[in-house]
């Protein structure tokens, strides 16, 4: 994957998405709402196409249905629309209320979908790494360690099938007692690989002196470049009113509008062939 | 500079009482290539691994190492990180981190290199070993082969003097393995590294090792120059003379006055000088392959892939198995035949055609009828079968309540009486393979799946392992094995498929399926093609040198 945004160093990544995170929790004014929940979705829409849709819409419906349930829950407010169930009233201001939650719920999905996709764990690790070391290097580990229980406990199961070790499924005792069993072995198999694998990180010099960390990443211009303007619109939205509507949307709009200018840059270098 | 000296060096594990290495005498100069080789428990690994402080086994250790001329216990935990790397065997659990670049560095980040350095040195290292195209990978996406060479790039980006490998490639596919093997000889010729390996392919590391160090009950049994060791063995009648690459085991058989030949090139001109005319160039030929009537196994047409989305594994294979035969398929890598192997033993469903065994459809069968006394597969990762604390209670498990004394029948039979005690885990990669075998055995199975039963076992027991399969097959059991082990199958197996593409392309007699090829041959073949039409294994041209002379 590369689109635009994903090729900007982590710090800029991490920053605006907590940034807008942090934000679209605060603001709950229906304008900052409006915006952050439109730019969200672009901004998905921009990195999945069309097969976010899906999501997009499902995500939508559970933000409508969230909303229409608040005055169920909650009947403060003096705009009565109508009574049900012996004269419980049904009111435009829990109404609003509910899109208001529902709006904010929709794009702070939208927006951890979309961090999902740009934060890989290897960009997370490096914002750590610079923190912490070691606790970076142990989630690396663990990273790794995961993925390789899985298949190890997928492959003793088929192992174990082959010599007739799989459990009969007529009873509950059985399929439980072939699951300890491979449990046991996960776990002895576990500490053995840990051994050998602590071998190889002695062997590599763990521990000889204060650990240094691989740069993958460098500050570049665009950067730095991105980081100024973000920390301009923060300064317009504090500043309050409309002004700072527009310093909001200009800051959530950042990944989107870069997109989008790499897209046309490409095109227009395509069409000069 | 590296040097060696190893003097008077014993070793004893605690509370074993038995001398694991014993009295060690050895110099290793800067640059020289050292192959170390013995039978599986001959102490090789004891004796690599006191080579670098950190490894050393804990027990009473006699006699002292010395590193250009220090003891290598005072040379500091960073300069021996540095300057000797060690790569293991297994190429999976030494890997540390989840990325390619991210392991590259690994050791740098150790030694708190600084970052302009640290990228350079990645960067060198990733182009000499050709990592770029998966530099950004994750680690699980990559091959065994690729493992191993990223293990080894990662001990080369802290640029050693000296590096030791023990058996790096039994994990390995030939393919993957020799693939290695030139990378480490490059490496000892371009840079001038010192190279340490123990390996049970000779034929790879004859070529290129300066010497070759026999390693026997943890004595030094043997150190001389590749040409010359045959000499030694042949006076000891050792039975290190099994494991020797095929010209020279020819050679020695023979009784030339020629200097000895090490590789397949040198195989042939000796060959060629040491028969001057030759009267009779071919054996008496195998009877045509005929396909069998009424297959104890058969895939009709077999298709089949793990995703919808995902290309097709097998693409209509067809396959007979004769009853009571040992068949063996060979083919590349990651073609399918494992998967072949595991249609047949219903783990993996095919989505069309179907696998009959003695004639009755797969589906048919309950689970019960077909893994009691029927099929059984020793899998790939032999490991992947020990659930238990020890080997005896992991045969015991097999069992389900008959006769006790089966087991020690069988741990008998693979030769693994002495490991009951142990824990699985603890054997080595050839020990645990004949454990899994000795398990699976105990299932008592009429048609027998063997996924590459010969992965990292040593000669010695594949001599044995060829007894016990025979054996099985002269008492009602048919054998199908997937194998990268021509040498193996060209000896031992009945029939011979070759896989490729998703099916089985051609199936005959080992002696005709090799006649006919000319790169997929063993190594006796390729040597002596040039005269003698059929000679297969070492023995066919053995005998067809002594008619001959």
């Amino acid at each position: 994957m590369n689109t635009a945004f994903d090729g900007y160093h982590p710090a800029v990544n991490i920053m605006f998405f907590a940034g807008a995170i942090a934000m679209g929790m605060f603001f709950t004014h229906p304008v900052f709402l409006c915006v952050s929940a439109a730019a969200s979705a672009l901004y998905y829409l921009l990195l999945t196409h069309k097969s976010g849709m899906g999501f997009l819409f499902g995500m939508l419906l559970t933000a409508l249905c969230v909303s229409f349930i608040n005055p169920f829950l909650n009947t403060t407010g003096d705009t009565v629309l109508f009574t049900y169930l012996n004269a419980r009233p049904f009111t435009l201001e829990a109404l609003l209320y509910g899109f208001a939650t529902g709006g904010m719920f929709f794009s702070m999905l939208m927006w951890f979908a979309s961090f999902n996709i740009i934060m890989t764990s290897e960009k997370f690790i490096f914002i750590f790494g610079a923190l912490a070391p070691a606790l970076s290097l142990m989630l690396t580990m663990i990273l790794r360690l995961v993925p390789s229980f899985k298949r190890k406990a997928r492959s003793i199961a088929a192992a174990r099938k082959c010599i007739g070790k799989a459990p009969k499924g007529d009873t509950k005792k059985d399929a439980l007692e072939n699951s300890m069993s491979i449990l046991s072995v996960l776990t002895s198999w576990a500490l053995e690989n840990a051994v050998i694998t602590a071998d190889s990180m002695k062997s590599r010099g763990y521990g000889s002196a204060k650990r240094s960390c691989f740069a993958q990443y460098k500050l570049k211009k665009q950067d730095i470049t991105a980081i100024i303007i973000m920390l301009a619109a923060t300064a317009l939205i504090a500043s309050g009113g409309a002004v700072g509507g527009v310093g909001y949307a200009a800051f959530l709009l950042l990944p989107s509008i870069i997109h989008v200018k790499e897209e046309l840059t490409w095109l227009i270098l395509k069409s000069r062939i | 500079m590296a040097d060696f000296k190893i003097e008077n060096l014993s070793f004893e594990y605690p509370a074993t009482g038995k001398k694991a290495l014993d009295n060690v005498n050895l110099s290793i100069k800067q640059g020289e290539y050292i192959v170390v080789c013995g039978k599986s428990g001959s102490g090789k690994t004891t004796l690599l691994r006191h080579l670098k402080s950190v490894l050393t086994p804990h027990g009473n250790v006699g006699g002292e190492i010395l590193l250009d001329g220090r003891p290598l216990k005072e040379v500091s935990l960073r300069e021996q990180s540095s300057k000797i790397g060690y790569v293991m065997q297994n190429p999976d659990n030494q890997i540390v981190t989840d990325k390619v670049w991210h392991e590259l560095a690994f050791g740098l980040e150790s030694l708190g290199c600084d970052k302009r350095t640290m990228r350079l040195r990645v960067a060198e290292m990733a182009s000499y070993f050709g990592i770029q195209s998966w530099f950004h990978s994750d680690v699980s996406s990559l091959s065994g082969g690729q493992k191993q060479l990223l293990n080894l790039a990662s001990i080369m980006a802290m640029q050693p003097t000296v590096i030791i490998l023990d058996e790096p490639t039994s994990q390995l596919d030939p393919i993957a393995a020799m693939d290695f093997l030139s990378t480490v000889r490059k490496i000892n010729l371009e840079l001038g590294t010192t190279i340490i390996i123990s390996e049970h392919r000779l034929e790879e590391v004859f070529p290129s090792a300066d010497r070759v160090i026999i390693m026997e009950n943890g004595r030094v049994a043997a150190d001389e120059s590749p040409r010359t060791i045959g000499n030694t063995l042949m006076k000891q009648n050792s039975d290190m003379l099994a494991s020797l690459p095929s010209p020279m085991k020819i050679y020695y058989a023979v009784n030339s006055a020629q200097s000895c030949p090490l590789t397949v090139r040198e195989g042939r001109s000796w060959l060629s000088n040491e028969l001057d005319s030759v009267k009779q160039n071919q054996l008496p030929l195998e009877n045509e392959y005929e396909e069998p009537i009424s297959p104890a196994i058969e895939l009709k047409e077999v298709w089949f892939r793990y995703d919808k989305s995902s290309p097709d594994v097998l693409k209509g294979a067809c396959l007979k198995i004769e009853k009571n035969t040992l068949h063996a398929i060979l083919g590349g890598n990651g073609m399918g035949k494992s998967t072949m192997l595991k249609t047949i033993c219903n783990i993996e469903k095919p989505y069309r055609g179907d696998v009959f065994i003695e004639g009755k459809k797969l589906s048919k069968y309950k689970t019960s009828e077909l893994f009691k006394g029927c099929l059984a597969m020793l899998p790939q990762d032999p490991q992947s079968l020990f659930v238990k604390k020890t080997v005896e209670e992991d045969l015991l498990e097999m069992l389900d309540g008959k006769d006790a004394s089966a087991i020690e029948k069988t741990a008998e039979i693979c030769e693994v009486t002495h490991l009951l005690k142990s824990h699985p885990y603890d054997l080595s990669g050839g020990e645990q393979q004949r454990a899994a075998l000795a398990k699976v055995l105990l299932c008592e199975p009429k048609y027998l799946l063997l996924d590459e039963p010969t992965k990292g076992i040593d000669s010695f027991f594949k001599l044995k392992l060829a007894q016990i399969l025979k054996h099985l097959c002269e008492n009602g059991v048919t054998v199908i094995m997937v194998s990268h082990d021509v040498e193996f199958c060209a000896m031992y197996a009945d029939y011979i498929s070759m896989f490729f593409d998703g099916s089985i392309i051609t199936t005959n007699t080992p002696n005709r399926f090799f006649a006919q090829n000319s790169f997929y041959t063993t190594a006796a073949n390729r040597m002596s093609r040039h005269i003698f039409e059929n000679a297969v294994t070492n023995e066919d041209v053995i005998k067809l040198c002594k008619i001959n002379k």
